[in-house]
Formats: C-alpha cells, structure tokens, sequence
C-alpha cells in the first residue's frame, strides 16, 4: 500500500518520460489558462478591493458574443472588434449600475453583488445564445490548428499549435499589462487607487474612469482567456465552473500580485494533472481535478495565511 | 428623572480580592523590551503599578505608550523582560487569557462591536463571568435566563453610573464618537476587572466631556476600588487624576514618580521640548 | 394605530429580554403559526405542499444554518450543499443499516455527523480568513461530492449511484418513500424546523449569540475581552453544520424523495447562500422571508405569463429566473444589504408611529 502511494507514480513517471512531458505540457496549458482568469481577478482587486466573482462568466460571455457575431454572419476579426466593444458595454453598466451606487459598502456586499452579476449574465446569456454547445471560430482567427510532434526519449510528444499560440498570446498580454500598470501615467493612477482611494481622488484620479478601464481590460483578458479556452474545450455555459479554479490560484498568489496569478496559476495546472494522472486514476478513481487545486492551496493557507506571494499581515489595535 | 443612589459599590469587586493588600504590588514589568522586526518599540522598560491607584503612562508619540499597554495586556509578547500580575509571573498566554485574569482595557481608536447595541457590547464585557454553556443557552428556560438576568442586572448599574440610560437599545455604530468612548468604559468596567487599561480615554473630546470621563474615572477608582493604568496627553488631566506617573520616550523610561515629581524632571522638560538628548 | 406600543412598559428585565415584548408581535406570531400549523394543511393542494409549503420550508432551514455561520460568526461558508449531502447520505445508510430506528430520531442524529465533518472543515478558519476561507469551504464542497460519488458504501453500492429513500413509518404511518402522503411530511419538516428554530432564537439571544457577533465584527477585540475564538468559530461551524445537515436529511427523505451526488453541487450552495443574503444576515426571520421570495419566485414567473395569455418556453422561464435573482440580490444589495428582514424592521417601526409621521 504505501509502496503505491510513494512508489510506484515515480517509477511510473520515469519509465515513461515522454509521457510525463505531455501531462506536464496539458497541465501547463490549462495552468496559462487559470493564471489568466487569476490575471483579471487581480486586476481589479488591486484598483477597487472588489474581488469580481463575475470574472468565469465574462470569459464565457465574451466567448458567446464571438461565435455568436460570427454566425450572424460577421467576419471574424470584425467580431473581435465589436466583442471589444460589447465587453466595454458592460464595463461602462457594471460601473454604472452596481459599482457605483456600492462605493464604500465593505469588501463582502461588493463581492455578492459580483456573484448577482454572474447570475444576471448566466440568464442574460442563455436566453441570448441558447444553452447548446458551440464551436469557437479557431480557424478563421488566423490560428493554427496543427500539431507539432516531437519524439523526445523515442516516445512521442504531441503539442497542439493552437496551445503554443495560447501560450504565447498570454505571455505577450502578460507582459503588456506589467509594462501598462508600471510604465504608463494610468497605469499608475491604477495602483494608486488601488492603494488609496481617498489620496488617489484627491490628487485628481477619477475613481470612475478608472474603474471603467480596469473592468474593460479585464474583459479583453477575459475574451482572450474565452478564445483559447474555446478553441481546446468548446464554448458553453461549463467554462464558468472551470473559472472557480483560479480561486486556488488566487489563494496561492496572493490576491494582488500578478507574479504570483501567473506561478500560482503554472503551479496548480501542472499539480492538478500529475496528481490526477499518477495518484488520482489508479488509486483514487479518478475525477480528482475538481477538489485537488482546493485541497492544495488549503494546505499551503494553513502554513503561510498570506498565500505564496502575499505580505505578512500584521494586526494592529 | 435620575436619581443616584450612592451604593457601597466595592462589594461587587469580587476579583479584587485576591489578597493583594491596598498599595502593594498589583502588576509589576521588569526589563521588558519589545521589537517587530527591525524597530525597537520598547527597550528595557521596569515599572509597577500598586493596587488601587490611578497610573499615568505619558510621553511624546511614539514612544512606545500603547505597545507597553498591548504587552501588559498579552496582545504583543514581550522578546525580553517578565511580567508579574497579582504576584505570579506570566507564562507566555493567549490574549483571551489575560482578560479572564481580571485586566480589561479601552483602545484608542474605539474597538466596539458595531453590529450591537449599547446594551450588548457591554455584556460582552461579561462574557468571562458566564459560566452556562451552549446546552443550556439552546433551551434558555431555566439556569440559562437566570444567569442573563443576573448579569443584565449587573450591566444595568454600570449603565446608570455611566448615565447613558437613553441609548441603551442604539446600534453603537450610530452614537457619537463620546458616547462611543463612554460605552466602551462600559464594556471594560463590565468585566470587574482588577487592572483597568484606559488608552487616551479622553481624545477627541470637548472640555465637558473631560469632565464627565475624569469624573467617572475617579469614581471608578474610588467607588469600585479598580486599579487603572492610563494613558493620556492632556496634562492638565494626568497630574490631577494620577498618583504617580510614568514617563517613556523613544521606547525607554526617563521619568517614574508623582506628579510632581516628574512635572520638575529635567529629562521629561526635555522630551516634551523635543530636545534631542 | 394597530401596533401602537404606548402603554407597554416592561416592569422586570425577564419581561423586557422575552421573544416578543410588544404584544402585537405576538399576535403576529400566532397568526402565522396558525396558518402554518392549521389553515396551510388542510387546504393546501398536492402542487402547493411540494412545490411551496415543504420546500420553504426546508430551504429556510437550511439558510438559517448557514445564517449562523456567515451572518452571527461572520464566517463565510461556500459550502453548504455538501453539508446538506453529508445529512443526508448519513441519515440513508442510518436507515438502511438499523432499520428499527424512528425516521425522526435518524433525521436528527443525521446532524450530528454533518457537524463533526463541519468542525474539521472550520480549523482553517482559526487560521485563514474572508475570502480566502471562502475559498477554502469550496475545498470542502468539492472534496464531499466527489467522496459521494466515488465512495460506494454510501449509496449502498446502488447501480445508478443514487439514492432512493425507503418506505419508512412511524406510528404505522409512512412518514417517507413512495407511500407517504405530502400532508405527513409536511407536519414533520414543520415540526423539526420549528424546533431548530426555536433552538437559534435562543442562541442568538444569550451568550453564545453575542460571541459569535463579537468574533464576527472585531475579533482582536472580542479576544482581547476574553473570548476565546477557537471556540467560538469552532462552534458556530458545529451548530451551523448540524443545523445544514438536518436540512439535508428533510431534503431528500422529506421532498426529493432520491438524490443524486450532484444535487448537493455548487448551485445548492449558492441558492442557500442567496436566501440568507436577501433575507438578511444575522437574522432568523430573514431566512424564512428569503427562501419565500426564492421558492416563490419560479412559480410565480411559471404562472404569470400563462394568466397573461403570453406563451414563454420553460427553459426561458428558468434563465428569467436566474437573471431576476441576480439582479434581485444587486437590487437589494444597493437598496437594503441588511435584507428583507431589515426591511420588515422599518416597515414595523413605520406601524408602530402610523398615522403619525414621526
């Protein structure tokens, strides 16, 4: 018995590496995946402390409004345009309609209003573009839908080119948005909100603005995240429950630290799938990735409250 | 209409009598020194307090007031240093602990329950007197209600001393910020404690609320026999309510005596000048 | 002119700390209690008792475990439904292994085990807090349905992975499974829930209430007066746990009638959490006033555009109701975070002075 637990995955991982190296290459994947809905939590966390549950379901959302312009017949990098334009549409509502008239409520009411916010756009979304599946238009986004196989260790390593290109795509975004918030004036004004509120207004930074900005970024972020989720697993309402899986990712990161979204998010999506594969299928059954990342980012609270990457909390009277 | 029934209130400092005679030792801190991570909020720091007088603890800010009071409390644990209460030294204990021994303290941004009335915080102050356990709270009927009334009996006389009657049904969120103060002497007074903390009990109040508190924290003194350690920058205040003083600076000690006495001490002249020495 | 309270004045503190010090509160009560316990039985059809009466019911119950929890300790549990599973897989193999034992008994006990696993699931709380709890509730939530699917004692190795809830009696009366009559189990959700109520009202009220609101709204403080968090946090986990699960049992043996490991997935939990929050947090009417606005909401949306002679698919109807809920909880969020309950409050306070303005 306890050979299995701490034995044999081992050998099982070394006697097979190229094996090993594709699990490993799908939990990155879906790692980059989490990491970037970590991204648009962070994001608006650190300008407004608001911790957006609606986050999984702007990914899906800005996902349906995609492949539903397209079947309307819109050319494709058109409705990109237009979902851009949709997903900043509802930054300016949001704002509007929740954020403003919850200013100063503390951190708990603002956060259940997000959780009204999913619920709102879950049905908004269902009654618009139905329940059924859909297919995410891959191909006509100019992204490549090959594999590239490599044969490392004379096995075989299969990566899909669309995931290279997801990767890479979240890589530039990534590197985007810590050039945006650290190099720019309104990137700055961001972190300054989010720092102080009161001494951000004062010097003249629209709380307003800003929350518009920051809640239209994280709608990019979500429809990139929506583009290559999409294209792997299809588009439907079930994408929104995979979202909840960047909550660990959070928990290990910190919630304000886009370093630790991005660590926490690789860290999770590789873990999840080599426990699963090695310890979750032939001892447990299976099906572990829905509680595996929970448990694992429970344990590491338990040690450091504040997360990976988080600061010491300390209390003061 | 109030009417003050002077009571011989002293009967009900039942944790008082610990046979700790009037004017001995009640709390005594030896070479206490204090730091969180590289700053040094108290350095080597010795003084006592005797039972059944009123203590000032003074100096410019920053000096280390209110971290003395949190150690003296167990809410910060001393790196260096013992401390003596009611002539057993304290092993290192969980903040809740201290408050079963008989301290209770006032904060100095007002530390309420804002989801409760007047009339609930200060029972909270009775919670380390409650003995009946959850059972008995989930039928009520029976030792459960009496023990409530027992003790609402005993929240009312504080109420009546501190004469805030009128607000004692308020959510405490919505009283002004001297009521606020004065509930919260409620809720420390309410665990007939025999050290009483009081951290700047006077800020942030207009001269005929000094008074109203100066006088209820003489009568305090006086008429339930607490001993009260205080911390407070009204000068005026601390040589007329205190029978010795303390004075730190920079985390150390450069004054312990009467008012007098410390009024004349050069080096407490000079912190207060802010001459550097 | 109706709730007019001049002239009741309290002469004793008993008097003043009872459940209903004005009598027009009281009157209210037994009002309500007389159509819950009388008028709604006799009269209610089969559609109402399972569609209305019973799940309200229950979901009120439910609510008000959770209220415990995350409106008096502040605690924030996202992971009600899988406590309610664990009630009730508990009471199935209780009543599968001793078949001899009351279904009430059983149903009670099946508390019990909910409040153990509930403990265990609340140490991280002592540690970790806000979000970062919630979050780690989802680990229980998660972790508990995967175990009811994967662990197969639990549905007794059942093909199908379900449970079905056995013919049961008590007193030669079936109280559950096939043969029970809706007006039986009626009375006894009623009779449970009344009793667990009772039970929270008077928690809420005394020490172990005010603990819990001291440790929810400043816990160095509440420490640093003597409470000693561990336990206070520990037990609010327990009382809510046991209250969750016994909801749990009543839901599958008392309405469902069978249940599937996924009934007890995130949704339920969010529908609970969704009760407690538009009925108000830190309170026990609200919950009772959340769960008929929850409950009711579908079935209203489901007659309306009939009577109205409109034609909407169902599935429509369900989205409606979806998008209305989230959009009731911002509404009441912004209007009224305090709930229902806070606003049955007002409406009270404005009784008690009408006709005069002030």
């Amino acid at each position: 018995m306890l050979s299995e637990i701490f034995v044999e995955p081992f050998v099982d991982m070394v006697s097979a590496p190229d094996f090993l190296m594709q699990v490993l290459w799908e939990g990155l994947v879906s790692g980059i995946l989490y990491a970037l809905i970590a991204l648009g939590f962070v994001l608006i966390y650190r300008s407004s402390r608001i911790f957006n549950f609606a986050q999984g379901i702007m990914v899906v959302f800005a996902a349906l409004t995609l492949v539903g312009l397209h079947e309307a017949g819109v050319p494709a990098w058109v409705s990109v345009a237009l979902t851009l334009g949709v997903m900043f549409v509802l930054a300016f509502v949001v704002e509007r309609v929740v954020l403003r008239p919850l200013v100063g409520q503390p951190d708990i009411i603002l956060f259940m209003a997000t959780i009204g916010i999913t619920l709102f756009l879950i049905g908004f979304g269902e009654i618009i573009f139905g329940g059924e599946n859909k297919v995410m238009i891959t191909e006509q986004l100019g992204i490549p839908t090959d594999s590239v196989v490599f044969e490392p260790f004379g096995g075989l390593l299969i990566l899909e080119q669309k995931d290279i290109a997801a990767a890479a795509i979240a890589a530039l975004l990534v590197i985007g948005l810590l050039l945006f918030l650290n190099k720019t004036r309104m990137g700055r004004a961001i972190r300054a909100l989010g720092d102080d509120p009161q001494a951000a207004m004062s010097v003249g930074i629209s709380l307003q603005t800003i929350w518009v900005l920051v809640w239209f970024i994280a709608g990019i972020i979500a429809l990139v995240t929506g583009i290559a989720w999409g294209a792997r697993a299809g588009v439907s309402f079930a994408l929104e429950v995979i979202a909840y899986k960047a909550l660990p990712v959070l928990m290990l990161g910190g919630l304000e630290s886009i370093s630790g979204a991005i660590v926490g998010g690789l860290m999770i999506g590789m873990l999840e799938k080599l426990f699963e594969i090695y310890w979750g299928q032939p001892l447990l059954g299976g099906n572990t990735e829905t509680w595996f990342a929970f448990m694992l980012a429970l344990v590491v609270l338990l040690f450091r409250p504040q997360g990976l990457f988080g600061e010491r909390i300390i209390e003061r009277v | 209409m109030n009417v003050h029934v002077q009571e011989d209130l002293s009967q009900h400092t039942s944790r008082a009598d610990d046979g700790i005679a009037k004017g001995a030792d009640l709390l005594k801190v030896e070479n206490i020194s204090l730091s969180f991570g590289g700053v040094k909020a108290i350095t080597d720091i010795s003084f006592d307090i005797k039972k059944g007088e009123i203590r000032a603890i003074i100096g410019p800010n920053g000096a280390g007031k209110t971290s003395m009071l949190n150690v003296i409390n167990g809410f910060y644990f001393p790196q260096q240093g013992t401390i003596t209460f009611r002539g057993e030294e304290r092993r290192r204990a969980r903040a809740s602990e201290t408050a079963r021994d008989g301290i209770a303290r006032t904060f100095q941004n007002i530390a309420l329950f804002k989801g409760m009335s007047t009339l609930d915080n200060i029972m909270t102050g009775r919670i380390t007197l409650q003995k009946r356990n959850l059972l008995w709270h989930a039928l009520w009927k029976g030792p459960a209600e009496r023990e409530e009334i027992e003790h609402r009996e005993a929240v009312e006389r504080i109420i009546d001393f501190l004469e805030i009657e009128h607000i004692r049904k308020t959510p405490v969120g919505r009283l002004p910020y001297g009521l606020q103060k004065r509930v919260e002497l409620g809720r420390a007074l309410a665990a007939e404690p025999a050290l009483l903390l009081l951290d700047e009990p006077m800020a942030g109040m207009n001269l005929e609320e000094k008074a109203d508190m100066s006088r209820f924290i003489l009568d305090v003194n006086q008429q339930y026999g607490t001993t009260i350690a205080l911390i407070e920058h009204d000068m005026g205040v601390v040589m007329d309510l205190s029978d010795r003083v303390v004075v730190l600076d920079y985390g150390k000690k450069i004054g312990d005596g009467t008012p007098d006495e410390v009024r004349n001490n050069p080096d407490v002249i000079d912190a207060y000048l802010g001459v550097p020495h | 002119m109706f709730y007019r309270t001049a002239g009741q004045f309290k002469t004793s503190y008993t008097a003043d700390q009872a459940l209903f010090p004005v009598r027009q509160d009281a009157v209210l009560l037994i009002v309500i209690l007389a159509f819950a316990w009388i008028i709604f039985p006799l009269t209610a059809s089969e559609f109402t008792f399972q569609t209305l009466l019973i799940p309200i019911l229950i979901y009120s119950l439910a609510a008000l475990g959770l209220n415990i929890l995350t409106g008096y300790a502040g605690q924030l549990s996202l992971g009600t439904g899988a406590f309610m599973g664990v009630g009730a897989y508990a009471c199935y193999k209780m009543v599968t292994l001793m078949p001899w034992m009351n279904p009430i008994v059983a149903i009670l006990l099946s508390g019990v085990f909910s409040a153990g696993i509930g403990v265990v699931f609340g140490i991280p709380s002592l540690r970790i807090k806000g979000f970062y709890l919630a979050i780690a509730t989802l680990a229980a939530q998660f972790f508990l349905v995967w175990l009811f699917e994967k662990w197969a004692w639990l549905y007794n190795y059942n093909a199908s992975g379900a449970i079905q809830v056995p013919n049961l009696e008590m007193f030669g009366v079936y109280v559950s499974g096939p043969q029970a009559a809706s007006f039986t189990q009626y009375y006894v959700v009623l009779a449970i829930v009344s009793l667990l109520t009772w039970i929270c009202i008077n928690l809420t009220r005394g020490r172990p209430g005010r603990t819990w609101k001291a440790t929810r709204d400043m816990d160095i403080a509440a420490e640093l007066i003597g409470i000693d968090l561990m336990r206070s946090k520990l037990t609010a986990f327990a009382v809510s746990s046991y209250i969750v699960g016994v909801a749990g049992a009543l839901f599958v043996f008392m309405w469902r009638g069978a249940a599937e490991p996924n009934l007890f997935d995130i949704p339920l939990s969010f529908r609970i959490l969704f009760i407690a929050i538009i009925g108000g947090l830190g309170s026990v009417l609200g919950n009772y006033l959340g769960a008929i606005l929850i409950v009711g909401l579908p079935v209203v949306l489901g007659i309306v555009p009939e009577a109205l002679g409109l034609e909407i698919k169902s599935a429509t109807v369900e989205h409606l109701n979806v998008m209305i809920v989230g959009g009731l909880i911002i509404f009441f969020l912004i209007i009224e975070p305090h709930g229902l309950a806070q606003l049955w409050r007002l409406i009270r306070e404005k009784l008690i002075i009408w006709p005069f303005p002030h």
